[in-house]
């Protein structure tokens, strides 16, 4: 076994370099949306190594094994057909008009379901008790992207996010051979359209291209070949389904091999490359810890995943209790993303999750809409989060969160209506101690890390000036969510 | 290499110190700020329009307009044979010549074109065209059909090849999100949805703007002494995150209070259509009314996916088409500003030449573009492509879309355009000289 990267090997606190509440915080902030003054106080007590533990202490299940009734309310779809067989059995005896209207009734049912599930899913991410599984749900949904847009099925969606939900720790090898047979992926990228007579590259390039490899480790020949394995895999409109008469069974060069490869065959190859383990850990590296790690040390992190075959948990162990993520460069560095500053500020915040169409609206402004990336690369990160427009929209659900103005939003889903007229009313902080105690203590609970004399002197002149009251804490906290420290975690 | 920050810093904390005083700045204090541009910038600098800088407005026609059924070649056999529904009769539409004319509902922009102010550019499009919505708009936005993932676009690499970078106002996009087209590398321009709801909603606004206010020092102390890990390149040259944060927080609080000044006070008689591409033009003029020192404003129509019943939909489409644009005209007109204002009108592509079962049509290649403005250089440019010689039921394009970009690049905002596209392009007639 190669030995590990420096930066890679435990943090150890020391005297002079103690396990803080400012480097747990951090660990809550990054595996998870961020943690209230207990759940820092019990990280602390843990210590480093132990603390991860108990946040990777979740089972490989989605929801639903776990609590049959803990998923989404997916009534809006019941009833409806939810594999093309059935579409065609509905639509027999039916009139051109009348398919028309039931065709309106199911988009209209699908858009409900897909609302559901959304805000669903951002409940959990709140108050659901992984919040590290949910984490890695939504990252692993921006690296096997696939989007909710073009009337894609809300029932497909849902089985997906259970899928990534299951694997999000798992062995990843598994994972790969999962998604490529996911219908709402196989949909996504066009590989139902994948046959012998006319083969789709899509699916086959993407694998390569943003699921595996990274540009550069494949040539078009391979996108080519690659794509002619993938003939047939496709799906009923509910189950993954092998098409066999639409498969390619010729010989196949792929990757410098030959044979008469099929799709799994393909996996296996991939995961022989070189290029493979990199890339997937590094991009779990930069999601946890900062940009732009140096090759030695992502080296030395692909090969945690090669020596566990490929299971996820030592690299995501590796990472959280690692010099690196507990390094300057990590701390208070990265962009939020709009669904972790809005889910974070509800649970810091302790108040009620906004309506759907203030929530979707905002995220939608912000540019990030849970189950609808914007394209196969999935979501941006850093700083193309942040323009004039996004930024004042993040600044703005948060001066609503913390009791101020409804921001203005257009719906975010189609068919999702206006924003209603909910208030911030909901946030009531105590007004009960000293200005200096009530600066402090915000601070502190929104923006874990130290911050510059000048800026706190101007939240406590604040409430010097008006007085302590629920008004007044209120302005204050609206202010410390419009900073840009807040912006960062 | 240190002078951009500084300088930026400068201009923000001088733009805060202004706003801290007034809660509008003079325009002429604005030009002063501008005027703080690093002075090295200066040789590729454009001046901010100020009165008479000239300006370009692109309309982007999302979803795949039918070209075929906006500039009509009603005398040609064929079309009426390929679109037994969706053709129109040849006594319906607006005739440009003896072989083609303009859509029945575009008569305001066929009184433009009458006028000497419009220019129709035919069969625009690119070699290998794709036909995948995000591709083909990815290509006609990034102008470089050879990168797969391009991060920038055409007008963005215009702002960091032409423009200072003080200048938070030069490029503005209507609506929700930034299009790749005016993404570059230095320049991050503005975006945002309607001037009203483009602003700070706390209640605080001065005790805000000192929150966002950047620091000298590094704005983040050092948190822990783990590890060696500082990136050596970060510091002087590189700007941090809060750094960043900053910056875009008084860049959109600078903005925010002119677009909301120069939107209300802008009154026009214009009489634009109802709707959301209407309203995008009307504050467009407005902020053109209120000398923004903008040279390029993106708008948006969305809905030209006509896959099925296109007749009524689009029909609708180049309603809203013809009357935004011809009000849109009017509104300058009224200003004095006509001659000043170029409308580039694009979409990811056309559609199919044969209707589908659906009485819609499918994606297809190349497609008309649309010229609009008191600088234009009227009538047809190119040729309409023919409608038997295709390429997999689609047009031919006659014309490299990277053509128009680079006429107007050099001959409208006089810029050039080699930098900006990767090669030269071979310049269209569409400009008066």
């Amino acid at each position: 076994m190669a030995r590990l990267h420096l930066q890679l090997r435990p943090y150890e606190p020391s005297s002079d370099d103690p396990f803080d509440s400012v480097k747990a915080a951090h660990l809550l902030n990054r595996a998870g949306i961020g943690g209230t003054k207990q759940e820092i106080d019990k990280v602390i007590e843990a210590g480093p190594l132990e603390a991860v533990e108990r946040l990777m202490d979740f089972p490989d299940e989605g929801i639903e094994e776990q609590d049959p009734d803990g998923g989404p309310d997916l009534s809006a779809i019941d009833g409806y057909p939810r594999n093309f067989r059935e579409v065609i059995r509905m639509f027999k005896d039916k009139s051109p008009l009348e398919r028309k209207e039931f065709r309106q009734q199911l988009f209209k049912a699908n858009i409900q379901a897909l609302q559901q599930t959304g805000m669903w899913w951002l409940d959990q991410m709140v108050n659901g008790p992984h919040p590290l599984q949910e984490k890695l749900t939504l990252f692993w949904h921006g690296h096997f992207t696939t989007s909710a847009r073009d009337e894609r099925s809300a029932w497909l969606m849902w089985r997906q996010n259970e899928l990534l939900r299951a694997n999000a720790a798992g062995n990843i090898y598994q994972f790969v051979r999962r998604i490529s047979r996911d219908p709402a992926m196989l949909d996504y990228l066009n590989n139902n359209q994948n046959r012998k007579k006319h083969p789709n590259e899509n699916y086959a390039r993407e694998l390569m291209e943003l699921f595996t490899l990274g540009i550069g480790n494949y040539t078009e020949r391979d996108v080519t070949e690659g794509a002619r394995a993938f003939t047939g895999w496709s799906h009923d409109g509910e189950d993954f389904v092998f098409r066999k008469k639409d498969h390619d069974t010729g010989q196949k060069t792929y990757l410098g091999k030959s044979g008469n490869f099929d799709g799994d065959d393909v996996i296996d190859i991939i995961f022989s490359q070189r290029a493979c383990a990199p890339y997937i850990v590094g991009k779990l590296f930069r999601f946890f810890a900062y940009d732009d790690p140096d090759q030695y040390l992502v080296e030395s992190l692909a090969d945690v995943l090669r020596d566990n075959k490929f299971e996820l948990r030592p690299v995501i162990k590796t990472i959280l209790t690692s010099k690196a993520f507990y390094s300057d460069r990590a701390i208070g560095a990265q962009i939020k993303s709009p669904v972790q500053l809005l889910t974070g500020t509800v649970r810091l915040l302790d108040v009620p999750m906004p309506n759907m169409p203030l929530v979707f609206g905002a995220l939608s402004e912000m540019g990030q809409i849970p189950l609808m990336p914007p394209n196969v690369k999935g979501w941006p990160s850093g700083r193309a989060w942040i323009n004039t427009s996004t930024l004042l929209m993040r600044y703005n659900a948060g001066v609503y969160l913390a009791g101020g103005a409804v921001p203005m939003v257009r719906s975010g889903l189609r068919g999702g209506g206006r924003a209603g007229p909910t208030r911030g009313g909901e946030f009531q902080p105590l007004a009960q101690s000293s200005p200096d105690e009530l600066v402090d203590h915000w601070l502190k609970r929104l923006i874990p890390r130290p911050v510059d004399d000048d800026k706190r002197d101007v939240l406590l002149k604040l409430l010097k000036t008006d007085g302590v009251n629920v008004s007044s804490v209120r302005r204050m906290v609206q202010l410390i969510v419009s900073m840009p420290q807040y912006q960062l975690c | 290499m240190n002078s951009p920050l500084s300088t930026r810093r400068l201009f923000l904390q001088k733009g805060l110190a202004l706003l801290a005083a007034a809660p509008t700045i003079p325009t002429f204090l604005d030009r002063t700020m501008m005027a703080l541009a690093d002075p090295l910038d200066a040789k590729r600098v454009q001046q901010p329009t100020g009165k008479d800088g000239r300006i370009l407005v692109i309309v982007q026609l999302s979803g795949g307009n039918d070209g075929l059924n906006m500039v009509i070649p009603y005398a040609d056999d064929a079309y009426h044979r390929v679109r037994p529904s969706l053709a129109h009769n040849a006594d319906t539409v607006l005739k440009i010549d003896n072989y083609m004319g303009l859509h029945p509902n575009l008569a305001p922009l066929k009184a433009l074109f009458d006028d000497g102010k419009m220019a129709v550019v035919q069969g625009v499009g690119y070699p290998n065209p794709n036909r995948s919505h995000f591709r083909s708009m990815d290509i006609w936005q990034s102008a470089a059909p050879e990168i797969e993932h391009p991060t920038n676009g055409w007008l963005g690499r215009y702002f960091d090849n032409s423009c200072n970078g003080i200048d938070p106002h030069v490029g503005i996009s209507i609506g929700e999100t930034m299009p790749l087209a005016m993404m570059g590398q230095r320049i991050t321009p503005l975006s945002f949805d309607r001037p009203e709801t483009y602003r700070y909603r706390g209640a605080d606004t001065k005790s805000y703007l000192e929150l966002n206010q950047p620091g000298e020092a590094p704005a983040t102390q050092p948190a822990t002494r783990v590890g060696n890990t500082r990136r050596p390149a970060e510091s002087a040259t590189e700007e941090s995150e809060m750094e960043f944060l900053c910056r875009t927080a008084m860049d959109a609080q600078l903005s925010s209070d002119q677009i909301l000044r120069a939107a209300g006070q802008h009154k026009t008689k214009a009489p634009y259509p109802g709707g959301e591409f209407g309203n995008s033009l009307r504050t467009v003029a407005a902020l053109i009314a209120g000398n923004l020192p903008t040279r390029v404003y993106y708008v948006s129509l969305g809905g030209f996916d006509t896959h099925a019943g296109e007749r009524g939909r689009h029909d609708q489409l180049m309603n809203q088409l013809g009357l935004g644009l011809s009000a849109f005209n009017a509104d300058l007109r009224e200003q004095g500003n006509e001659d000043r204002v170029l409308v580039m009108t694009f979409s990811e592509f056309g559609r199919r030449v044969e209707q589908n079962a659906s009485g819609g049509t499918d994606h297809g290649a190349a497609a008309p573009m649309f010229i609009v403005g008191g600088g234009v250089r009227p009538g047809v440019v190119g040729r309409h492509p023919s409608l038997t010689d295709l390429d997999r039921g689609d047009l031919k394009h006659n014309v490299d879309f990277r053509g128009v970009y680079a006429t107007l690049l050099q001959n409208w905002l006089q810029s050039p355009s080699k930098p900006i596209l990767g090669q030269q392009y071979k310049l269209l007639d569409l400009i008066k000289a």
